[in-house]
């Protein structure tokens, strides 16, 4: 394979560049991206992490719920941004006055266009309205139609599906023998007990692999009878033993709100 | 004739259609979804044949952890972000480690080669520095097997007095009707640390294919 060359005017207009990078064209536009997934740029482009100030309007709009905005940078200006998650495969889809749902460490950016909330199922998080977003997954994204049972590790996202729910499968845990199986462990686990199910009409998003992107804090949701997840987990921080971008203090930056 | 069996769907993924009556045995937890009734049942002997395979198995260090699919569907699979290649055996052998099964149907045969069989302790040598160990994984007949490997896979073919070298770490599986044996290049170069790293090779010869992965890694 020989080294493809690129510079600004050879390089895709908010598209891939390979299958792990995405190149965003910038004209006095504005971006929303996790912090630290940009690479490379063109052009005059300002980064801002967003909290209090300028920006605060945009977030309003952009960013319903109490999410951990901190994590988020708007890059503004005109020019080329490279965006790319360490090696993870990177695509990019068109929601059209549409509904997506995202696991929240494979979200990289996406465009002010789109409304960011979180989803009632932890760790996910919900994308609408009519725009472009980047998302990161390992392996290529495969669509597929419900009904359809998924693997929990290989969950990307679903799109238009009102029913992602747990099914179990143990049917070998059943009758005597199954009995004894359990009792025992004798056999072992098949590993598949256990699935996401989803029927009724839209799209459902495989990764390739059950290899998971590290979780990104989706943020807290408040503590009121009936939220699931009401801050009963405590600090929603990243898991342990998930690799931490260089720069990031993670919950000690996000109480500073640095 | 069984090429029903498996679809490449993306290069680390593959889809295997179940009909009732038919099996097919997969790794553990290599399922990623499936549509339709189908059950997945942890194999206790780790594949095919009794209690005597089984035992066989363990001794070889060859009993990677099968479940067996059943039903009516579709499924696929795909582990660890490996690439994934499909192998379509129809009659011959196919010899590969068992950790690099993903799925293979349930009319292939499954036996436990010992390596020093084909070249005494030369085969036992062989299998160290290709990191097979003593013994192999064979699977015969009519069917399609799903092997993963880091990177690519190329599959190479091998014609009688066309031998193919290969690296032994980049050795994935081979099929047909091939000899295999370990040629050094060791010279005195090797001898005093200057050597180019690649003093031994696996020349496979015979009619066959051998399946070569773009890296150096095993699993």
């Amino acid at each position: 394979m020989s080294v493809v060359h690129h510079d600004p005017s050879t390089l895709p207009v908010d598209d891939n560049v390979n299958p792990y990078t995405f190149c965003v064209e910038l004209a006095g536009s504005q971006w929303f991206l996790q912090k630290g997934k940009m690479i490379a740029y063109y052009g005059a482009i300002e980064f801002n992490g967003i909290g209090h100030g300028r920006l605060d309007r945009l977030v309003r709009t952009s960013f319903h719920s109490p999410l951990h905005a901190s994590d988020w940078v708007v890059a503004e200006g005109s020019g080329k941004m490279l965006l790319a998650d360490r090696a993870f495969d990177v695509n990019s889809f068109d929601l059209e006055d549409g509904n997506l749902t995202v696991r929240s460490g494979n979200l990289l950016a996406f465009q002010p266009s789109l409304s960011l909330k979180q989803s009632i199922v932890p760790g996910f998080l919900t994308l609408i309205g009519t725009g472009k977003f980047v998302a990161a997954s390992n392996g290529p994204v495969v669509f597929m139609e419900p009904p359809l049972r998924v693997d929990p590790q290989a969950l990307v996202g679903w799109a238009d599906c009102p029913s992602p729910c747990h099914h179990y499968d143990h049917g070998y845990m059943t009758g005597v023998l199954g009995g004894l199986r359990a009792l025992t462990g004798l056999g072992g686990a098949s590993g598949e007990e256990h699935q996401f199910e989803f029927v009724g009409a839209g799209t459902v998003l495989l990764q390739s692999s059950e290899a998971l992107l590290p979780e990104q804090p989706a943020g807290g949701t408040p503590h009121e009878p009936g939220v699931p997840g009401g801050g009963a987990h405590g600090a929603p921080g990243a898991p342990p033993g998930a690799p931490r971008l260089p720069g990031q203090l993670g919950d000690l930056q996000r109480r500073f709100g640095l | 004739m069984c090429d029903v069996g498996f679809r490449e769907i993306n290069p680390k993924m593959v889809e295997a259609t179940v009909a009732p009556g038919e099996r097919l045995f997969s790794q553990r937890g290599a399922m990623l979804a499936y549509r339709g009734e189908v059950s997945f049942t942890p194999n206790l002997r780790g594949g095919q044949g009794g209690v005597m395979s089984m035992i066989g198995r363990r001794v070889a260090n060859e009993d990677t952890p099968l479940m067996t699919v059943e039903g009516s569907g579709t499924v696929l699979f795909g582990h660890g972000g490996h690439h994934v290649q499909v192998i379509r055996l129809a009659g011959d052998t196919l010899y590969v480690e068992a950790d690099r099964l993903l799925a293979f149907e349930g009319t292939l045969e499954q036996g436990t080669v010992f390596l020093g069989a084909q070249g005494g302790v030369m085969g036992m040598v062989r299998g160290q520095v290709s990191g097979q160990g003593l013994f192999t994984t064979s699977l015969k007949g009519h069917g399609g097997v799903a092997v993963m490997a880091h990177g690519g896979v190329i599959e190479v073919p091998i014609s009688p007095g066309r031998p193919v070298h290969v690296d032994p770490q980049a050795y994935v599986a081979h099929h047909g009707d091939v000899r295999n044996k370990l040629s050094t290049a060791l010279g005195w170069r090797d001898m005093v640390g200057r050597g180019s790293g690649e003093a031994f090779q696996l020349e496979l010869s015979g009619s066959g294919a051998v399946y070569v992965q773009a890296s150096e890694e095993k699993l």
